[in-house]
C-alpha cells in the first residue's frame, strides 16, 4: 500500500510547490506597494509618534509616549474625536437607513425607478472636494441659491455653515447626500438576489408586506448591511475632505473631525510626532469599532 | 516544498527591492543645474491669483538682462507649497528659492531646520548686493532671526479701504470715511434691511482664511495682540474697548455678516452687497471686472493714529542650492529700485523700499497702498508660534465674540492661551 501510494503523491507535491512558486512572482508587485506606501508608512509613523518630529529637522529627540500623554489632555483634540463620532454615528445610521428605504422603494425596475437610483447614484460618483465647494456655494447666506429660494417663499434663511449650531448638521446632511447612493445600489443589488419563492411562500404563511420585509428581506440583507455599515463608519471616521472644502473645521472647532486636526498639526505646523500620535489612536479606534461591528453583524455567520 | 520556498522568496525579495528602487528614484527631483555657462535656478511660489503675471514680468526681464542666469517660476497653491517644501528643502531636493508661504512667521521653522541659507554676506548697499537698510523696518525685523537676515520681501502690500461709490452716493454720503467714528457711522448707515438680515451691509468683515482685518480695528484705538515682551496684550483695556466696539456692530448691529472667510467677504463686496472692504492691492482687479464703481481710500484713523495692516511674502534661498551666489544675485536684483519700481507699476502693489519717494505716485491706486507704509504693521511679526496664535487663538477669539461671547472673559482666556505659546510668564 506504501509503494502504490508514493507514486500519486509525488506529482501531486511538485504541482503544488510550483504553484507556490509562482504565486510569490505573481503578487510580489503588490506586495512591493504595499510594502512601500502602506506598511512602511505605518510602521514610520509608530516610530514618529514616540519622537518630537518636526519636518526638515536633522534630529529627532525621542520623548517615548509624551505625545500620546499630551494627546489624552489636549481638549481640541477631545473635540474633535466628539466631532467625528458624532458624525460617523448619524451619517453611517442615515446612510444605511435611507439607503435601506430608497432600495425598497426602487426595487421593481421601470424607467421611472431607473432615472431615480441614477440620480441618487450621481452624488456618489463626485468628488468629495467638489461637492463640498458646491453646496458651500449653495448654501451662501448672501449669494448661495438655497438661501434666495428661501428667501422668495418668505422664510428667513439660517447662516447653515457659519451657526455654530448648525454647520455640523448640514455638513452631515450633505455627507448623508453624497453617499446614500452607494448604500442604496449595494442594497438593492442584493436585494435583487432574493428568490421569489421566499417570497410567495411568505405571502402563502399569510405574511403581509412589513413581515415579509422583516422577516425575508432583511435577513438577507445582512452581508450588505453588514458591508454598507462598515464602510459608512470608517469613511465617517476618516472625515476630511467635505470639512475641509465647506468650513475649514470651523466655526470654532464645531466641525472639526479628528483628521483635520491631524492635517493642521501634521502638514500646516508640522509637528508630524503629535500628528502621527493622532493617527495612530485613529487606527486603534477604527480597528475597535469596525471589530465590534464584525463580531456584533455576526461576520463570520454572514460571509 | 520548502526548497521552492526558499527560492521564491530571495526572487520576490529581489523583484521587490528592484522596484522599490525604481520607486525611490523615481522621487527624485532635479531642481537646478547649469549648461553651457548659464545657471538654471528654479524658483517655487504660491501666487497663484491675478498677480502672477506681475512676478513672471520680473522674472522674465531679469532673465533678459542676465544671460548667465535664468530663473524658471512655477506656482502652485499656497497650501501645495507648505505641504511639499520643508520636506524638499530638507533633503536637497528642492527648489533654489521660494516663497515658503504668504505668512512672514513661516520662516521660522526653515530658519529651525537649517534648511535656508543666511543672506548677510551679500548684503550691502552696492550694484549686486541685497540693499536690506531700504527694506521698511518692520519687515527687515521680521526677516532677521538672531541677527541674521534670511529672506528678502517678495512683495510688500498694506490693507486700505475700498469703497463702493454708488452705495456711497445713494446714502447721501460724498466721500470716504477719514476717521473711525465716520467710519462706524458710514457703516450703520450703509447697512440697509430687517434688522439681523440686511440686504446690503454697511463692510465686509472676514474672521477666517483670510488676511487679516479684526488687528486693524484693534490697533486703531491702540490696543493690540501682543506687546514687546512676546505676552498677550489681547485683554488690555485698548484691545478689550475696541473689540467691544466692533463686535457689538457686527453681532447688534449687523454691520457685517458673521463668520466669513476672506473668499466669501470679497465674493459679498464684489457682489455689491456690501459698502466697504479693508483689503490689500491684490483684489483691486477682481473688484473692477465685478463692475463695481470702486474707491481706494486710507484705512480710517482711530484714537492711536493712523495704522493699517501690512503684508509681505518672504523669498528665501535652499541651504544646499548649488548656485548660492546666483540665487543672491537674483535676490539683489529683485529688491533693486529698478525691479521695485517695474514691480509696482505692474503689479499695483507696493515697492518693498523706503527709498523710492514718489517714484510710484503716478497711479492712484498704487500711491494709496505705497503710502500707508510708513504707518502699516506685520501681523505678529518675528514671532515663532505666529500660525499656532493665528489658528489655535485669535481666530477661534474674534469668531466667538462676533457670536456675542463677554469680550472681556473671551480675551482673558485667550490671552491666557497666547502666553502659553509665547512662554510669557506675566500674569
Amino acid at each position: 500500500m506504501t509503494t502504490n501510494r508514493i507514486p500519486t503523491a509525488q506529482p501531486a507535491r511538485r504541482r503544488s510547490a510550483r504553484r507556490f512558486n509562482s504565486a510569490y512572482l505573481f503578487i510580489a508587485p503588490s506586495l512591493v506597494l504595499i510594502a512601500v506606501f502602506i506598511a512602511e508608512p505605518i510602521v514610520q509613523s509608530g516610530w514618529m509618534s514616540l519622537h518630537d518630529w518636526m519636518v526638515g529637522e536633522s534630529s529627532h529627540r525621542f520623548v517615548g509616549f509624551a505625545n500620546y500623554t499630551r494627546l489624552f489632555h489636549d481638549s481640541r483634540f477631545w473635540n474633535a474625536l466628539r466631532v467625528t463620532v458624532v458624525y460617523t454615528l448619524v451619517v453611517s445610521v442615515g446612510q444605511v437607513v435611507l439607503g435601506l428605504a430608497i432600495a425598497s422603494r426602487l426595487r421593481r425596475t421601470t424607467w421611472y425607478s431607473t432615472l431615480l437610483r441614477t440620480a441618487y447614484f450621481f452624488p456618489f460618483i463626485a468628488s468629495l472636494v467638489v461637492v463640498g465647494i458646491i453646496w458651500k456655494f449653495l448654501l451662501d447666506p448672501q449669494v448661495g441659491l438655497v438661501d434666495a429660494w428661501l428667501a422668495a417663499v418668505g422664510v428667513s434663511p439660517p447662516a447653515w455653515l457659519q451657526s455654530t449650531a448648525l454647520a455640523l448638521p448640514t455638513v452631515m446632511a450633505v455627507g448623508i447626500w453624497k453617499n446614500v447612493g452607494f448604500t442604496m445600489i449595494v442594497l438593492l443589488a442584493s436585494m435583487q438576489q432574493v428568490p421569489r419563492d421566499l417570497y410567495e411562500a411568505a405571502a402563502l404563511d399569510g405574511a403581509g408586506a412589513w413581515r415579509q420585509f422583516r422577516n425575508v428581506t432583511l435577513p438577507a440583507l445582512r452581508p450588505a448591511l453588514l458591508f454598507t455599515t462598515v464602510i459608512a463608519t470608517v469613511n465617517g471616521l476618516q472625515l476630511f475632505d467635505l470639512v475641509f472644502s465647506m468650513t475649514s473645521g470651523g466655526p470654532i472647532f464645531h466641525t472639526e473631525s479628528v483628521v483635520m486636526y491631524l492635517y493642521q498639526k501634521g502638514f500646516v505646523e508640522f509637528q508630524m510626532g503629535y500628528a502621527s500620535a493622532i493617527a495612530w489612536v485613529l487606527f486603534v479606534i477604527i480597528l475597535g469599532i469596525s471589530a465590534v461591528q464584525l463580531r456584533v453583524l455576526r461576520y463570520r455567520d454572514v460571509d | 516544498m520548502l526548497f521552492a520556498h526558499r527560492r521564491a522568496v530571495p526572487v520576490a525579495a529581489a523583484i521587490a527591492a528592484i522596484a522599490a528602487l525604481l520607486l525611490t528614484t523615481a522621487c527624485g527631483n532635479g531642481s537646478s543645474g547649469s549648461s553651457g555657462g548659464v545657471v538654471h535656478l528654479s524658483m517655487l511660489t504660491g501666487f497663484t491669483g491675478p498677480d502672477e503675471p506681475s512676478y513672471q514680468t520680473l522674472v522674465k526681464e531679469f532673465n533678459d538682462t542676465h544671460p548667465d542666469i535664468q530663473v524658471t517660476m512655477t506656482v502652485e497653491p499656497w497650501a501645495t507649497v507648505g505641504q511639499k517644501l520643508p520636506a524638499s528643502w530638507a533633503t536637497g531636493q528642492g527648489p533654489d528659492l521660494a516663497t515658503p508661504s504668504s505668512d512672514p512667521g513661516s520662516i521660522f521653522s526653515y530658519i529651525k531646520t537649517n534648511s535656508v541659507l543666511p543672506l548677510d554676506p551679500a548684503v550691502g548697499s552696492g550694484a549686486d548686493q541685497i540693499d536690506s537698510a531700504a527694506f521698511p523696518p518692520s519687515v527687515k525685523a521680521a526677516f532677521t532671526v538672531g541677527g541674521k537676515l534670511y529672506a528678502v520681501p517678495a512683495n510688500m502690500a498694506t490693507l486700505a479701504l475700498y469703497y463702493n461709490k454708488d452705495m456711497f452716493a445713494a446714502a447721501g454720503i460724498s466721500t470716504p470715511p477719514t476717521t473711525e467714528d465716520d467710519l462706524i457711522a458710514d457703516a450703520k448707515k450703509l447697512t440697509i434691511g430687517a434688522a439681523g438680515k440686511p440686504s446690503q451691509y454697511g463692510i465686509s468683515l472676514a474672521d477666517n482664511n483670510t488676511i487679516q482685518m479684526w488687528p486693524v480695528l484693534q490697533w486703531m484705538s491702540g490696543g493690540d495682540i501682543l506687546d514687546s515682551n512676546n505676552c498677550a496684550a489681547v485683554n488690555s483695556a485698548a484691545s478689550v474697548s475696541a473689540l467691544t466696539t466692533w463686535s457689538q456692530l457686527v453681532a447688534k448691529d449687523h454691520i457685517s455678516p458673521v463668520g466669513q472667510a476672506g473668499a466669501d467677504a470679497d465674493t459679498l463686496f464684489a457682489s455689491k452687497k456690501a459698502a466697504m472692504e479693508i483689503n490689500g492691492p491684490w483684489a483691486a482687479a477682481g473688484f473692477k471686472s465685478a463692475g463695481i464703481n470702486l474707491g481706494i481710500a486710507q484705512v480710517p484713523v482711530g484714537s492711536a493714529g493712523p495704522v493699517t495692516l501690512a503684508s509681505t511674502v518672504p523669498l528665501m534661498i535652499e541651504r544646499t542650492t548649488k548656485h548660492p551666489a546666483q540665487a543672491k544675485t537674483f535676490l539683489a536684483w529683485y529688491t533693486s529700485k529698478t525691479a521695485q519700481e517695474k514691480f509696482s507699476q505692474v503689479s499695483g502693489f507696493p515697492p518693498a523700499r523706503t527709498d523710492l519717494g514718489n517714484s510710484t505716485a503716478g497711479d492712484p491706486a498704487v500711491s494709496v497702498f505705497a503710502q500707508a507704509l510708513p504707518h502699516a504693521k506685520l501681523y505678529l511679526a518675528g514671532q515663532s508660534v505666529a500660525s499656532q496664535i493665528d489658528s489655535d487663538v485669535y481666530v477661534p477669539f474674534i469668531q466667538k465674540i462676533e457670536r456675542g461671547a463677554g469680550v472681556q472673559s473671551a480675551a482673558d482666556d485667550a490671552a491666557k492661551q497666547i502666553n502659553k505659546l509665547t512662554g510669557c510668564k506675566q500674569n
